[in-house]
């Protein structure tokens, strides 16, 4: 595998050019937001009265104005919708090769394709990483400007633990959608791979067994439950499985687009 | 001489369909081949099957002394290409396009996407976004990615496609060029037939996957069928008079009389000698060639007929 730095360059270009960035900023961005507008409502009760609905949904989901509450909620967003943030990334920057039609242009060249998927998902994890990083600095300034009562420097350090092992155990877990995306040729396959994965994360964890579904592996931990050994492996498995899928495809499938 | 591409009995199946059934063709360096088919033919197939886009089902491909395997990284730095449409990056600017396709091809110095953008005649968009671009200027950038890099071998898919008449002249001489100046292979699949005869040394030309055949410049002269047509003030009269001294002759319903005699074809002067001894001076006489577009046509619709 060689040239996989220029690779990255090149990926970071499109990136950059595109809209996606500003759109995952902006959607990441509403999390904190919307927990520090809970925690406003929790703040003041004559404020959740006038806002009915809201006010009930917040005391369901917050039980407190608080630090701990406050960050909790992040780790439960990105353990629970992740999945959709971070495929929504990997679906753009593995489809829209197929959609732009310039997936053609990449497979005759003398950097190996391999380099290529590789500078893609190293790009998606740094994405991802980037993104749960700045979550956590925008829900830091959101909580100082709602007011939440002063913590201890460990509160602080524990929830950013546990939110940085929740985004790591979500971000693997799209590589599976890498494939989907380059078998798929486009779109709508991996989009329609993240909100099947969601669905059945829902429905397997109704059931019981959400400690053995990749995609509710994340939503489990991030509610502070105890995981045994085996959902880490299932969550490494699938990440190796969705890698060697995605690389296989491309340098082994017949390209016909 | 050197041989630039190579294929022995290449064959491929998609299920029931065999979209390029044992093609076995053999392109020298420096030569500019021209790959002549309809719509579905297996032109592009071909061409994905020597930059190893697609496993063969059987047969095997030889890319400058190179076996192709789907994935190889072998023997692309030499090899520029065109597939199907020429597509970009939309977001990207003419030059970052260019840019990203240097990088990902390494070796290839900075300044060749300056040149490229000259050469191809892109320097007034060249910091224009890609997907704002005309179609013609799409295919001149697809063009440049495939230059950028002064390749030795160009697989090129329709490289005149959506080019005005003043592109297509431009890309001609650049091909030729190329082939001449700098002792490039250029292999080409085209529609635009005209273009084709004028720049091409040797045509190739294939049918449902099949190459039905392989001629030079010289060959198609030999081959392509030749006629005399002439124009009389008294059409009828004169075409009686052809008929009378033993030529074939035949008058379309727009006046316009058709000879085939080779005899008429070699010596079109005494045609004329006796339609002016007859009062019929011709007002129009020609010795038309069969152009490539009809001799094409003729050998698809007729395989197995007298242009083979």
């Amino acid at each position: 595998m060689n040239n996989v730095a220029q690779a990255l360059w090149v990926e970071m270009l499109k990136a950059r050019r595109s809209r996606m960035p500003w759109v995952t900023v902006l959607g990441f961005s509403l999390i904190p937001l919307v927990g520090g507008l809970f925690m406003i409502i929790l703040k003041d009760p004559g404020l959740a009265r006038r806002v009915g609905l809201i006010s009930a949904k917040a005391q369901i989901m917050m039980a407190a104005a608080d630090w701990p509450t406050y960050l909790g909620f992040l780790t439960m967003a990105v353990g629970a919708g992740g999945t959709i943030f971070f495929g929504l990334i990997v679906s753009w920057v593995f489809g829209r090769e197929y959609s732009d039609r310039t997936v053609k242009d990449l497979l005759a060249l003398p950097t190996s394709r391999s380099a290529i998927v590789l500078a893609k998902f190293a790009l998606v994890v740094a994405w991802s990483a980037a993104l749960t990083a700045m979550l956590y600095l925008v829900a830091l300034c959101v909580g100082a400007a709602v007011g939440l009562p002063q913590v201890s420097r460990h509160v602080f350090v524990q929830s950013g633990v546990a939110l940085a092992i929740t985004a790591c155990l979500t971000i693997p877990l799209v590589t599976p959608i890498a494939f989907f995306a380059s078998a798929g040729h486009g779109y709508l396959p991996p989009i329609g791979a993240v909100l099947l994965a969601m669905g059945l994360a829902q429905v397997i964890a109704l059931l019981g067994w959400a400690d053995y579904f990749p995609w509710s592996i994340p939503g489990v931990y991030a509610q502070g439950g105890d995981l045994p050994i085996a959902s880490y492996a299932i969550v490494f498995l699938t990440s190796v499985a969705g890698i060697a899928g995605t690389f296989l495809w491309w340098e082994s499938a017949d390209q016909t687009h | 001489m050197n041989t630039a591409i190579e294929t022995n009995c290449l064959t491929k199946r998609y299920g029931d369909v065999t979209a390029v059934d044992r093609l076995s063709l053999r392109v020298v360096q420096g030569e500019i081949y021209a790959f002549l088919g309809l719509n579905g033919a297996g032109k592009t197939t071909t061409i994905r099957l020597l930059l190893g886009m697609v496993r063969p089902t059987s047969g095997e491909a030889r890319v400058l002394g190179t076996s192709i395997r789907v994935g190889n990284k072998k023997p692309w730095q030499s090899v520029g290409y065109l597939v199907e449409t020429a597509d970009a990056y939309p977001q990207l600017s003419v030059r970052e396009n260019l840019e990203a396709m240097r990088r990902l091809r390494p070796g290839t110095e900075p300044k060749a996407v300056d040149r490229i953008i000259e050469r191809l005649g892109l320097t007034e968009y060249a910091d224009r976004r890609a997907g704002t671009l005309s179609h013609g200027n799409g295919q001149r950038l697809g063009l440049a990615k495939a230059l950028l890099h002064n390749p030795t071998l160009l697989l090129l898919d329709e490289p005149a496609l959506g080019l005005d008449p003043a592109g297509i002249v431009e890309i001609r001489n650049l091909l030729v060029e190329l082939a001449q100046n700098q002792g490039a292979t250029v292999f080409m699949s085209s529609h635009i037939l005209g273009e084709v005869s004028r720049l091409a040394n040797r045509i190739g030309i294939i049918h449902q996957g099949h190459l039905l055949q392989e001629l030079d410049a010289a060959e198609l002269e030999r081959n392509r069928r030749r006629r005399v047509v002439l124009r009389a003030r008294e059409g009828q009269a004169a075409c009686a008079v052809l008929l009378s001294a033993g030529f074939a002759a035949s008058i379309a319903p727009d006046g316009t009389i058709e000879v085939k005699d080779a005899a008429a074809i070699e010596r079109p002067d005494e045609l004329a000698t006796r339609l002016v001894k007859a009062g019929h001076a011709p007002t129009m006489l020609d010795v038309e060639h069969e152009d490539l577009e009809h001799y094409f046509l003729r050998l698809v619709g007729s395989e197995g007929g007298d242009a083979r």
